[in-house]
């Protein structure tokens, strides 16, 4: 067919139900919104390691649906999880990215969250030990008792992971992502794990396109280093396998890493209860990744930040027990590919943005297709289909007219 | 992190003939800046050239989110070897880089024969083809700030890098890079 008028283009594509979405899922303030609200805030979030916190009145900062949260390791070893917010005047208690409230702070006492404001202090188990001139501003009005901060369901799970859910009855976290993560679990729990890469990236485009991304292997044709390490038989008998609550994993295969100039094979260094060179992926809903390539874990975490801006973390991790000379081959395994000057993250990048500069607030709707059928293995876009059939229950809206109310497409509910 | 620490400068005595002292420090910078001037210009084998067969490449940042010393690359010469050869493989943002780098210290060894040297860098990028080129293309943005952790070696009245460390101070990297910084 040539080149489309505006009525082809904008015509429905011929292709199944769920096959195709509309662009306004990624262009729309108001859906934005909503996602906020009826997605993230009720999504298991993994907001950290436990090894960014390893001793007690350690803390990490983080944010989840534009709410401010703290996690703090407490004197009984337990992590748990805060609103970084101080319920006397909604100031942030703690400003710093980490570090560790056994010191004390200008405002505050050791081992203690102090609000610099008014010195409002807290416990790491978020009960609120102290008010500034207390009696004589409350009197008994307003006891310490009842200004505690408010906690949040927290977990420390699935390899070591701190998760974070706004809602205060979630899903249990295993039923959420127990099966997903059951080919890796062996692995991920055998021993402690550490963080040993972590950088950030705010990129204009939609978080479901980062993790679009992340749900096809279809894009390895932008990967130089992919194609030629990885395109072989093994590769493309891959499956693309769908969970409960628009999780997808995909299998493993072995990666000829020495086929790329200047790499060498990575199998003299992997993970507990993992043969070598394998490559596994686990992409959670809404926007969460874990991709274990042979000798180092990496996960991605998106923080939506509007319509057309998401920020995406980006940490690497091994075994905590690694020698200087393991930690280091894991890093340079790691970032090769996956840092901010590897070879494909850099790539993957530059697609979404791209992506997002033709899908801003105010770009005419247009279809985005998902209608790959390869028997569900790699290049297959049953992942996405997956996704958004998932996306439209938790927000009642059809992807592929998101005005609609959510109704189950044919092909999806087949997959 | 402690900076100072990033190389183990030149013993030092003090017997160096002045003269001498000056010129290796003269020779350092120069390769210094040539050097900028190179990658600026993405003649990335004539920077190599630079570079001896010992030569290895970092590019590290202390994490304050994590706590840990983190080495975004390492390299080897021959490392950086495939790496710019495979450069036109890959899909890369083009926008060009340039770096604005200022040597704070040199330090030259007892015999003469090897130096090191501290730098500031800024790094700017003019933006082509990395977004949306209609809209931002002909914009200059800050992209890098960090310091360089160079040591060297003599070599024929030459000053050839033998490691540099590139250090940088942010971690919102954004798109990243396939280039040396």
């Amino acid at each position: 067919m040539p080149a489309r008028n505006h009525k082809q283009w904008m015509a429905a594509p011929n292709l199944k139900d769920g096959e195709w979405i509309d662009s306004r899922v990624y262009t729309d303030q108001a859906i934005f919104d909503e996602e906020l609200e009826k997605i993230f805030k009720s999504a298991w979030i993994p907001v950290c390691h436990e090894s960014e916190l390893p001793k007690a009145y350690d803390f990490r900062t983080t944010s989840i649906a534009n709410e401010p949260v703290i996690v703090c390791r407490g004197p009984d070893n337990e992590v748990r999880a805060f609103l970084n917010v101080c319920p006397h005047r909604g100031m942030l208690i703690e400003r710093r990215p980490s570090g560790s409230f056994y010191e004390g702070q200008p405002s505050g006492n050791p081992k203690r969250m102090t609000c610099m404001f008014h010195a409002w202090q807290f416990d790491m188990k978020g009960n609120c030990v102290y008010i500034s001139r207390e009696k004589e501003g409350y009197q008994d009005r307003l006891p310490k008792e009842n200004v505690g901060l408010r906690r949040l369901r927290c977990e420390v799970k699935f390899g070591g992971f701190v998760w974070v859910n706004l809602n205060d009855n979630p899903v249990d976290l295993e039923e959420w992502a127990g099966k997903p993560f059951e080919c890796l679990r062996k692995t991920l729990d055998a021993e402690p794990m550490e963080v040993f890469h972590y950088h950030k990236a705010i990129v204009n485009t939609n978080y479901k396109l980062w993790h679009d991304t992340n749900c096809e292997f279809y894009h390895d044709f932008m990967h130089y280093h992919n194609r030629v390490t990885g395109f072989n038989d093994a590769y493309f008998a891959r499956k693309n396998e769908s969970f409960e609550h628009g999780h997808i994993v995909v299998g493993t295969f072995e990666v000829n890493y020495d086929q790329y100039e200047g790499f060498e094979s990575r199998a003299g260094l992997s993970f507990p209860h993992l043969p070598p060179n394998q490559w596994y992926m686990i992409d959670l809903f809404p926007g969460m990744n874990f991709n274990l390539r042979g000798s180092a874990l990496r996960c991605d975490v998106v923080t939506p930040l509007g319509p057309d801006k998401v920020m995406i973390e980006f940490r690497g991790l091994g075994l905590k027990r690694d020698t200087p000379e393991e930690r280091q081959t894991r890093i340079n395994h790691h970032n090769s590919i996956w840092g901010p000057f590897g070879r494909n993250l850099h790539e993957d990048l530059i697609g979404v943005q791209g992506q997002g500069t033709t899908m801003r607030p105010g770009s005419e709707s247009r279809r985005v297709l998902h209608g790959r059928q390869e028997n569900q293995t790699i290049h297959d876009e049953n992942g996405m289909r997956h996704y958004y059939a998932e996306w439209g229950k938790w927000m009642n809206r059809l992807p592929s007219d998101p005005e609609a109310p959510f109704t189950e497409p044919a092909a999806v509910a087949a997959e | 992190m402690d900076t100072q620490a990033e190389i183990a400068a030149p013993k030092m005595s003090g017997g160096l003939d002045p003269s001498i002292s000056r010129d290796v420090a003269d020779a350092v910078r120069d390769t210094i800046y040539r050097a900028t001037i190179l990658l600026d210009s993405q003649e990335w084998n004539e920077w190599l050239d630079l570079c001896d067969e010992s030569f290895s490449y970092d590019i590290k940042s202390w994490s304050p989110e994590i706590n840990y010393d983190m080495t975004y690359l390492h390299a080897s010469r021959k490392d950086m070897d495939a790496l710019i050869r495979l450069l036109p493989k890959h899909n890369t943002d083009h926008s060009p880089l340039t770096r604005h780098t200022s040597v704070y210290t040199v330090d030259v060894s007892d015999n003469g024969e090897t130096a090191s040297a501290v730098s500031a860098f800024i790094v700017f990028q003019h933006l082509l083809d990395g977004t949306n080129s209609h809209i931002d293309s002909g914009e200059s943005r800050l992209f890098l700030v960090g310091k360089y952790f160079d040591t060297f070696k003599m070599v024929g009245g030459r000053a050839l890098f033998t490691s540099r460390i590139a250090r940088l101070e942010n971690r919102r990297l954004d798109k990243g890079s396939h280039w040396p910084i």
